[in-house]
Parts: structure tokens; C-alpha cells; sequence
């Protein structure tokens, strides 16, 4: 993927975020031409100082010898308190209101991105971690973010600037507005272009490495406990350095080229402001500029560093901003986007049926098809064991017909209905599964019941609670259903994140319903109490079980009626 | 000396101004390269001026003035070099304070162990050791040597302009001490919004990680739009507050920047009526074009360390900010009886508990008190209904935790194996999982180890071996799997004391009783094995049984039924 990336160009991989930028057009443009508010005051403060600072010398020259003369000193005066006021003025309302468009920005990316992770399949969710995932969230949008604060604004307005700059110098000589505007032009290329050319690929790193470190940090943290076990920390602690080391020279180099462009984009004001200063003294030594005009114009120039001065450090770190971008490209790209719902296809009510005929599914790198030409059918409100070791294609089965794996041959209904057309909210409302991991939210115990019943009252939560018998231990609690569970549930046993997840399958009224090892992490007595509950809450309801096998005494899920085996993604012949 | 030793009675400002002190040297030099630029800046404006009124005034030839625009140009040059060493040697510094100020907080997070952090987010934390020691750079690189150049820079200034035309210094004078009152007044209100603010990214890092590692059960609910909105809304949240912290923080610069210009503006006004004739108080008829040029261009340059200071005054708050956070952690001090060197059993006993109980705070006492006794090649099976402390138990044996009260017993030098419900996967090799366990391992040790524990035909099936990456190309685990492989790392330590919390939680029937079948094998040689389950096979593998209820023992050691 990395190779393909260097492929794309940096406007073909940036081209959607401007898109994106585009939408807010108007506010961007406010944004930009207060920033170019400020510039102007600040350039024309100092050039109309110096013009009135020369000609009042010049003039009080003149009186001192006896010549009459006289100077109009109120509007000069009077344009130099208002660049005053407005320089103040607009960099505050720019920085306000500039920040504010980019929490905007930042808010709605979030949420598409989270969107477009919403929408991946069972495959590409797995192969990413969780720590990947929050860099994508958090990171590549925050570095995003400074496509237009920090890259496109300034740039824009910084040019701008010069050549307007260079147009004004030119009404009174041509020269020095040509000469000063081409060596500033120059400066502009290479504090923006140069620049990001020469930090491109070690900025582009930078993302990658912070994640690796993050990735790695969290490994460590997560597995603690193996790690403290074993004496494996020293061990992981160097995986670490090396990591931090590659980040390190990165930022190095990083940090010296800004260095270099900060002190190359003062040496381009500065020489400017000289090359100014020679050329309008040419002009005025033909005569054709006057003493006042001729000192305004070297001051100028040297105002022009603050349109110069953020561009090095900003352009040095494109590539962070590309990096990030590229990321962001290729996971929207493999969102789907969910089935909308259509009258036509609404399935009939009741107990769905299920049936698969010859499905193959094929994981993406795997050496063998998880699951090969697999038909099997269940009848409506049927109970269906689906046994197997681990990796026999279980979890394939029920990822299928949850549909958040596609098949790579064959077909599968649902109620009479291929899977395929199903609207989203319909499969979701009447097929729920209870899946291996359950994860549960770091969030109140109320919050992770409400999930699966967003409108239902604390006393149905309650009764969920009841019905698994966690409504003893909820009460003893003294935050009760606002108790926060922790971080994938980590405040809770795993036998009560089980009973949790049991629970919140009860607050649903589902016509399909998958179990994976629905009792795993059940003590004896607790699965006892529960069965017959689940036995009659099944009734009525077409149900599948996925579990390593039966004839586990108690702990075979009620009321199995048929079985079938899985072995390396086969049915095993009866 | 260890930061987490020095912790107490700490403040971000202290955890700052500490680890700045490790780096003064350069610091100091990068100082000293940004005063000699604020010379050589001095000395360009003065040339300028000069030359303006060679020109203009001595009514000098410009052909004649070739050598002073050369030397102008020299000093530009000179001038750049210097901000170069400044901005280079600053970096460094801060380069070498995070990396160890890294190390000394993974130090710290190893120290509190793997019970104490579990109660935290492992993404927060994570994020508290790359981003916000990242944060710490502005701080270091930017800041410090501005703070001390902010002072140093205008004063030289201030001199030359007095020297120059004491009225136009006294202008500069008066506006400059107002502003660093200014600014303190507004940082302070800022430094406390940016304590929200980093409070509100730490809730909104956890937020999108836990709803993204839950991102399959929000599909299977239909909650995608929902959770899409909340997402939505928690980073609307997020804009609130940084506005609110930004509203004020951007005051600061305004304040800055409505003195400089204003100053500017009063000194073009003064030096240009005085230049007139108009103004006959003081120094004023003495101004020439030179002087009054020369206090114009100066003047800007007398409030740039001071802008600049303050665009670097986000650096400073925002370092304060994460340094709270760092100095909340480094605070937490690490269980004092989970890290002294556990006494010696009197007896033969491989482990020993006396009257140990656990207790944690907000949920009392979840084990204990407990005693208990292990003699080498014992298989103690731990049974009871979940929550009533099987895992605590096993985490004290472990060392993870401290008894609060009692005594825990370990022989001197014995290593431990560990495997709980959520096995460690590292992004690397099998190889590498395995090593964690015992990092000399030789290939066909770890092969056989993973033999041992049923992932036999996997190996087989793959084509790089004990080379394939994991969470690579497809080659990832299930869960059975990974809990397979924690099993071969197991098997692969030396450890003679083996704990195992429900090590079959997702194992079928054959790999249960393969496994059983090794357990029995490692005990056989000698192993201590302490097995919390459910399963009546592991069950049956005890040579002794405990009942927990509550964290109790409610049936003492006794053998197995059957």
C-alpha cells in the first residue's frame, strides 16, 4: 500500500480535504482576508512611519535653513494611529475566528471518519487494532487540521501580499517593485515549495513512528502482567528505544531544516529591504522618487517577514499533513455505505429461516478458505447447534450472517430474502447476536444496556439485570445503574461482563439470534439459574448456537434440536 | 535521582523548571546565540538608518556607499547564522529532556504494575507518554530561551534608545512594563482553561477508542448513526472548551500587540513633530533623520522578543497543562509492599500467605484475609462463583499487588509464568511472542512449546514458521489461538511457579484435554501450578482445591472430590 501511495501525487491525496474546505468557502475566505487585514496594517504602520519620519526630517531641514515650507502632518498622523488600531484588531478577530473554523472542520472530519469506520467489514476490522484506529481519529485529523490554518491560509495570503506589495512599489518605481517582488517571490518558493520538499519524506515519518510508539506503549500496558511475569519488560523497553531513536533523528533533521528556513526567510526580508533600499536610492539619485517614498520602501519590505515568518516551520511539516491524509484515503476507501431501507424488499414478520448454499469465504493473505462450499438451512424458530474447534469457521458463519463479512461465493437468505438486499435497519433490529468478546463501554452500566434499547426505562434495565441476576450486586453498588464499568469492562469480573452482554440481548426482541458460547466464563450455579430463562426468551425465535461442542452437562445452551459440525471450514459428513 | 522519588509535594511548574535545569548548559548557549542575533539586528537597523541619512541628509553618492550595503549584508548573513545555533541548540535540549523524561515515566508505569494501571485507559496513558511529552517540546525549544531573551533583547534596546533620545525610550519604557503585567493577569486565566481542555482531549481520546474497539457491537445494534452523532457531539464539546480557553489566551497576544503598535505609532508621531521644530521639551530639538529613524526601526524590535514570547506563551500553558497530568501520575506512588523484596518461607513452601488480604479503594475488601501455603509440584485448582476474588488472589501470588495487611512469602529467586483472559499480542514475529517469555529460547524449543499447546498444525500451515507475522497479511490469531500461544510461553519459561486465570475460557473439548494432558506433564516436573476455572478437567488435575466466596476461603485446602 506504501508503494502504491508514492504514486498518488500530493494534490491527487489532498484533493478530497479541499474538497472538504471548500464547503465552508465563505468562512475560509472571511478567515483569509482577515489575516490579509492584518498584514496590510502591519506593513502599511511601518512604511507610513518611515515616509512620515523622512519628509518631517527633510521638511525641519528645510525650516532650519529658512525655507518656507510646509508639511500636512494630520493625515499621516491620523493613518498611523488607524493601522495601529487595525493591526490589533484584526489579528485578534483573525485568530478567533480562524480557530474556531478549524474546531468546525476538525468536528465534522470526527464524525465522517467515524462514519467510514463504521462501515468496514468484518476483515479490514480486524486486522486493524485499537490503537491504530484512535491515532486515525485523533492524530491524522489533528495534523489534518492544519491544511488550512497553517499551510493554505498563510501561504495564500502571504502571496498575495508580496505581489500587492511589489504592484504598490511599482506605481512609484517600476524597478524596485519588479526586483523586490521577484526576490521576494523567490523567498515565497522556498520557504513554502523548498521546504516541504526537503522536509517531506522525514515529516511524513513522523506520523508513522508516534503510532508505532503509541502501538507498542499500549501493547505494553495491556500486557503488564505477562510482561512483569516473564521479566519480558526490558526486553519490550528496547523495542521502545528503538522507536523513540528513529523518531528522534527524524525530528532532528526536522528541526534543523525549519531552522534553516526561518533564518533563510529572514535573510530574504532583510536582503530585500537592503535591495529596496539600493534601488529606490538609484531612483531617487535620477530624481525619479522622492527622499520620503524612498525610505518607505525598505521598510515595507522589512514588514513583510510577519507573512514569511510561520510559512518554513509549517511547510517543513507537509508531510506529516500528507502522511495523515494518505492514511484517511485508504481507510474511507474501503468503507461500505449501509443498505438503505426499501418498501419492496421489507421481509415478511415472524421466526426468520436461514439457509447457505455453497459459501465459500476466503480471508484476504490466508493460506486455505476459512469456510468451503458450506450449504446448510434452518428452519423458522428452529435451534441449531453449530459445533467446532476454534478456527473451525464459526465466528465465519455468524460474520456472515451478520452480514459484516461477505462471501466470496455462494448465497445466503434470510427469511427467503438474499442477505445482500436486506435494508440495514431492518437485519439489525431483527437479527442480534451475542458475540464472543462482548464489549461492553467505559461508560455507566446503564449506558452499555441502553445500547441495545436506546428508549428503554431504568425499570426494563433493572429487569435485564433480574433476568441474569446481576440486580443483587447492581443495588449493593453505590452508583448503582450510573456504576462506570471501565475500559472494556475491566472494573467487572468476566462472568459479570458476560451476564452484562446476556442481559442486553434480553432488552431486544429479535426473530434470529446467534450465540457464541453464550455461558463461557459462567460459573455452574450462575448458568443453572440462567438456562431455563433463556430457554423460554429463545422461544419463538430462530436461534443458532456456536460452541466448541455439546454434551457439556450443564453448560449446553437449552433446547437444541439439531447439530451440525464444523471442521476446517467443512460440515463434518453425519 | 528518580523523578517518581522526588513526586511529592510536586507541581507541573516544579516537574518543569526541574528537568529545564538538566539541560542549562545548552539552553544557556542557545540564550547566548539569540543575544548576539538581538546585537547584530541592532547594529543592521542602525546601518540602515545611517545609510538613509548619508543619503538623503549628507547628500552622500550611492556609488560611494557600496562597502556599507556589503557590510549590511554581512551582518543579515551573520545575523541568520545565529538564529540558526539558537533554534538548533534549543531543540536539542528539549530532545534529550523528553526522551528522559520518557523513560522515567515507563519506569514509573512499571513500578505501579499491572493492577494499578488496569484501572486506568491504556489509550490515555499512552497518550500522556507520546503526545503529551511531545507537548513538553514548545515548551523547551521555544519558550525557555525566549523567556530569558524577552528580558535581554528589549533591555539592550531600551539603552541604546535612551542613549539616543531618552523621551522616545521613556514612550517604549512605559508601555513595557505594563505588558508582562498584562500578560500574567491573562495567562493565568488560560493556564486553568488549558487544564480543562487537556482534561476534555484525555476523555476525548478514551471516548473514541472505547467506541471504536466497540465498533462490531455497535454495527450488530445498529447503532452506526447513533454512535456517528455522539462522536459528533463529543467533538462539538471539544470546540466549546478550546474556544473558551482560546477566547482568553488570544487576549494576551492582542494586549501585546495593541501596545507595540501603538508605541510605534506614538514614537512616528513624536520623532516626526520633533523632527518639524514642533516639539521644543527635552531631547527633542537634538533629533537628527539618523536618530529618529533609527528609534522607529528600533521600536518594533524592541516588542518582537515580546510577541514572540507570547506566541510561545500557548507553548507554556499548554506544557503546564500536560505536565499536571505526568505529575498526577508520577504522584501515584507504587504499592511500597508490592516492591520490597518478599521474605523468605520458613519452610520447604515455594509461595506462602499469611492473613493476606487485598483491598482496593472504592470497592473494600475483595480478598482475604487468606492462608495459604505452596509447596513445589502442588497443583492448587481455585474455584468460586465470578467476582469472588480468583483473580485478585492470583494477581497477590503474582506480586502484582501487596497484601494490605498479612505477609506474602515468595523462595528467593523463582521466576513466575503467567496467562489471564486477554493473552499479550505483540505486533512482531511468533518468534518474538514467544521470546517475551524466555528471550533465548532456540527455534525448536519454541517449536515445541507451541506443539505443546495445540498450535502444532498452524506452524505446519505456515510458510515462514516461526517467522510469520502476526496482525499482518491476515496471519492474525483468533481468540483461541492467542490463548494457545500465552500457553506456549507457558510452556517455554522456566518458571516453577505457573499461574493460570481460566486458561481454557475459549478452548474446545480436545485442546482442553491436550492441555490438561501438559499441565499435568509440567506439574510432573515440578512445577507449582495455580489454576483458577470452572472446568471439571482442571478441576480434576488438582492436587489441592480452594473455594473463594466473597473473598473467602469458605472450603480450606482439602484434596478433590473423585
Amino acid at each position: 500500500m506504501r508503494h502504491m501511495a508514492e504514486h498518488h501525487s500530493l494534490i491527487a491525496t489532498l484533493g478530497p480535504w479541499f474538497k472538504l474546505l471548500g464547503r465552508r468557502r465563505t468562512r475560509l475566505a472571511v478567515g483569509a482576508a482577515l489575516m490579509g487585514l492584518t498584514l496590510l496594517s502591519a506593513i502599511g504602520l511601518l512604511a507610513l512611519s518611515g515616509w512620515f519620519i523622512t519628509a518631517t526630517g527633510l521638511t525641519g531641514l528645510l525650516l532650519a535653513a529658512g525655507v518656507a515650507v510646509s508639511l500636512e502632518v494630520y493625515v499621516p498622523g491620523g493613518g498611523i494611529r488607524l493601522f495601529a488600531v487595525s493591526r490589533t484588531l484584526s489579528r485578534y478577530l483573525e485568530r478567533l475566528y480562524n480557530h474556531d473554523t478549524v474546531l468546525r472542520l476538525l468536528a465534522d472530519l470526527r464524525a465522517r471518519l467515524f462514519a467510514a469506520l463504521s462501515g468496514l467489514d468484518g476483515h479490514a476490522l480486524s486486522r486493524r487494532r485499537a490503537s491504530d484506529w484512535l491515532n486515525r481519529l485523533t492524530a491524522d485529523i489533528d495534523t489534518l487540521d492544519s491544511l488550512y490554518l497553517r499551510l493554505l491560509a498563510p501561504a495564500v495570503v502571504g502571496l498575495l501580499a508580496l505581489l500587492g506589495l511589489a504592484a504598490f512599489l511599482a506605481l512609484w518605481s517600476p524597478t524596485v517593485g519588479l526586483a523586490s517582488g521577484a526576490w521576494l517571490l523567490l523567498g515565497w518558493l522556498w520557504v513554502t515549495l523548498g521546504q516541504a520538499r526537503l522536509g517531506m519524506a522525514a515529516s511524513r515519518r513522523q506520523v508513522d513512528d508516534l503510532e508505532a510508539l503509541r502501538a507498542r506503549l499500549i501493547e505494553q500496558l495491556q500486557g503488564l502482567a505477562e510482561l512483569e511475569a516473564y521479566g519480558g519488560l526490558a526486553e519490550h523497553r528496547r523495542r521502545l528505544a528503538t522507536i523513540e531513536a528513529r523518531l528522534y533523528r527524524d525530528q532532528r533533521r526536522l528541526g534543523a531544516l525549519v531552522a534553516l528556513g526561518n533564518a533563510l526567510a529572514g535573510l530574504f526580508v532583510g536582503g530585500g529591504a537592503l535591495l529596496a533600499l539600493w534601488l529606490a536610492a538609484g531612483a531617487w539619485e535620477a530624481g525619479r522618487l522622492s527622499g520620503p517614498l524612498m525610505v518607505m520602501m525598505p521598510l515595507a519590505m522589512l514588514a513583510m517577514s510577519e507573512a514569511l515568518a510561520a510559512l518554513p516551520a509549517a511547510f517543513t511539516w507537509l508531510g506529516a499533513t500528507r502522511g495523515a491524509a494518505e492514511r484517511l484515503n485508504a481507510l474511507e476507501a474501503r468503507s461500505r455505505e449501509p443498505v438503505a431501507a426499501d418498501a419492496r424488499t421489507a421481509p415478511p414478520p415472524g421466526p426468520l429461516s436461514v439457509a447457505l448454499s455453497a459459501v465459500t469465504l476466503r480471508y484476504p493473505g490466508a493460506l486455505t478458505p476459512a469456510l468451503s462450499e458450506l450449504s446448510f438451512t434452518l428452519a423458522p424458530g428452529e435451534r441449531l447447534a453449530l459445533c467446532g474447534a476454534s478456527g473451525a469457521g464459526k465466528s465465519s458463519v455468524a460474520g456472515l450472517l451478520l452480514r459484516q463479512l461477505l462471501p466470496d461465493a455462494g448465497r445466503i437468505t434470510l427469511g427467503g430474502q438474499a442477505l445482500g438486499d436486506w435494508p440495514e435497519a431492518a437485519l439489525r433490529e431483527r437479527v442480534t447476536a451475542l458475540t464472543q468478546r462482548s464489549d461492553l463501554f467505559d461508560d455507566s452500566l446503564a449506558a452499555n444496556l441502553r445500547l441495545a434499547a436506546p428508549e428503554a426505562g431504568d425499570g426494563e434495565l433493572w429487569q435485564a439485570l433480574a433476568w441474569v441476576e446481576l440486580d443483587g450486586w447492581a443495588d449493593s453498588l453505590p452508583a448503582g445503574l450510573a456504576t462506570r464499568v471501565g475500559e472494556g469492562g475491566r472494573q467487572l469480573s468476566g462472568g459479570q461482563a458476560r451476564r452484562l452482554a446476556l442481559a442486553r440481548l434480553w432488552l431486544r426482541d429479535p426473530d434470529l439470534v446467534l450465540l457464541d458460547e453464550p455461558f463461557a466464563g459462567l460459573d455452574a450455579e450462575t448458568v443453572a439459574a440462567l438456562a431455563p430463562r433463556l430457554d423460554a426468551w429463545l422461544t419463538g425465535r430462530s436461534v443458532i448456537y456456536l460452541v466448541h461442542q455439546l454434551g457439556v452437562g450443564p453448560f449446553d445452551p437449552p433446547g437444541v434440536e439439531r447439530q451440525l459440525t464444523l471442521v476446517e471450514g467443512r460440515l463434518r459428513e453425519a | 535521582m528518580p523523578l517518581d522519588q522526588k513526586a511529592a509535594g510536586r507541581t507541573p511548574r516544579r516537574l518543569l523548571t526541574s528537568l529545564a535545569a538538566g539541560e542549562r548548559r545548552r539552553l544557556g548557549l542557545a540564550v547566548l546565540a539569540g543575544s548576539v542575533a538581538a546585537l547584530l539586528i541592532i547594529a543592521q537597523m542602525a546601518l540602515l538608518a545611517w545609510l538613509v541619512s548619508r543619503l538623503l541628509v549628507a547628500g552622500d553618492e550611492l556609488a560611494s556607499l557600496a562597502a556599507p550595503f556589503l557590510a549590511l549584508a554581512g551582518i543579515q548573513l551573520l545575523k541568520g547564522v545565529a538564529l540558526y545555533a539558537q533554534e538548533t541548540l534549543a531543540q536539542a535540549a528539549s530532545r534529550d529532556i523528553r526522551a528522559r523524561l520518557r523513560a522515567e515515566l515507563l519506569d514509573h508505569l512499571a513500578a505501579l504494575g499491572p493492577v494499578r494501571l488496569a484501572s486506568r485507559h491504556s489509550a490515555s496513558l499512552a497518550n500522556q507518554l507520546v503526545e503529551q511529552v511531545e507537548v513538553l517540546d514548545g515548551y523547551f525549544s521555544r519558550f525557555v530561551p525566549q523567556l530569558r531573551l524577552a528580558v535581554l533583547s528589549p533591555l539592550l534596546i531600551l539603552c541604546l534608545v535612551a542613549w539616543l533620545d531618552w523621551l522616545a525610550a521613556l514612550f517604549l519604557l512605559l508601555a513595557a512594563p505594563l505588558i508582562p503585567l498584562f500578560m500574567a493577569l491573562v495567562g493565568m486565566g488560560a493556564e486553568r482553561l488549558n487544564r480543562d481542555q487537556f482534561a476534555a482531549v484525555a476523555r476525548l481520546s478514551g471516548h473514541f477508542i472505547d467506541r471504536v474497539r466497540g465498533i462490531t457491537t455497535l454495527q450488530l445494534f445498529g447503532r452506526r448513526a447513533a454512535a456517528t452523532e455522539e462522536v459528533q457531539a463529543a467533538a462539538d464539546d471539544y470546540r466549546r472548551r478550546s474556544m473558551r480557553t482560546l477566547r482568553v489566551a488570544f487576549l494576551s497576544s492582542a494586549v501585546l500587540e495593541f501596545f507595540s503598535a501603538v508605541a510605534i505609532a506614538v514614537v512616528a508621531i513624536y520623532v516626526g513633530f520633533g523632527l518639524l521644530g514642533y516639539i521644543t521639551y527635552g531631547p527633542s530639538p537634538e533629533l537628527t533623520l539618523f536618530t529618529g529613524l533609527l528609534v522607529l526601526l528600533l521600536a518594533p524590535e524592541f516588542f518582537q522578543p515580546l510577541r514572540t514570547l507570547s506566541q510561545h506563551y500557548h507553548d507554556r500553558a499548554a506544557a503546564l497543562g500536560a505536565a499536571e497530568g505526568l505529575v498526577g501520575l508520577l504522584e501515584e506512588t507504587p504499592d511500597p509492599v508490592r516492591r520490597q523484596a518478599a521474605d523468605s518461607p520458613v519452610g520447604e513452601s515455594l509461595v506462602e500467605l499469611e492473613g493476606a488480604s487485598v483491598t482496593y479503594p472504592g470497592r473494600g475488601r475483595v480478598l482475604g484475609p487468606l492462608s495459604l501455603c505452596l509447596a513445589p509440584g502442588e497443583v492448587l485448582v481455585v474455584t468460586g462463583p465470578s467476582g469472588a476474588g480468583k483473580s485478585t488472589l492470583l494477581q497477590l501470588l503474582a506480586g502484582f499487588v501487596g497484601p494490605g495487611s498479612g505477609r506474602r512469602r515468595l523462595a528467593p529467586g523463582i521466576g513466575l509464568a503467567w496467562m489471564d483472559q486477554r493473552p499479550l499480542l505483540v505486533q512482531g514475529s511468533l518468534a518474538e511472542n514467544l521470546r517475551l517469555a524466555c528471550p533465548e529460547a532456540s527455534r525448536a524449543q519454541m517449536h515445541r512449546a507451541l506443539v505443546r499447546a495445540g498450535l502444532g498444525e498452524l506452524l505446519a500451515a505456515l510458510p515462514e514458521g516461526l517467522d510469520a507475522t502476526l496482525s499482518e497479511r491476515g496471519v492474525g490469531l483468533s481468540g483461541g489461538q492467542a490463548q494457545r500461544l500465552a500457553l506456549a510461553r507457558v510452556f517455554l519459561s522456566q518458571a516453577p511457579l505457573v499461574l493460570l486465570d481460566e486458561p481454557t475460557a475459549s478452548l474446545d473439548a480436545d485442546s482442553e484435554a491436550c492441555l490438561v494432558e501438559v499441565l499435568a506433564e509440567l506439574a510432573g516436573e515440578g512445577r507449582t501450578l495455580v489454576i483458577a476455572t470452572h472446568h471439571p478437567a482442571l478441576m480434576a488435575l488438582g492436587t489441592r482445591r480452594l473455594v473463594l466466596e466473597a473473598g473467602q476461603a469458605e472450603e480450606g485446602d482439602h484434596a478433590p472430590h473423585g
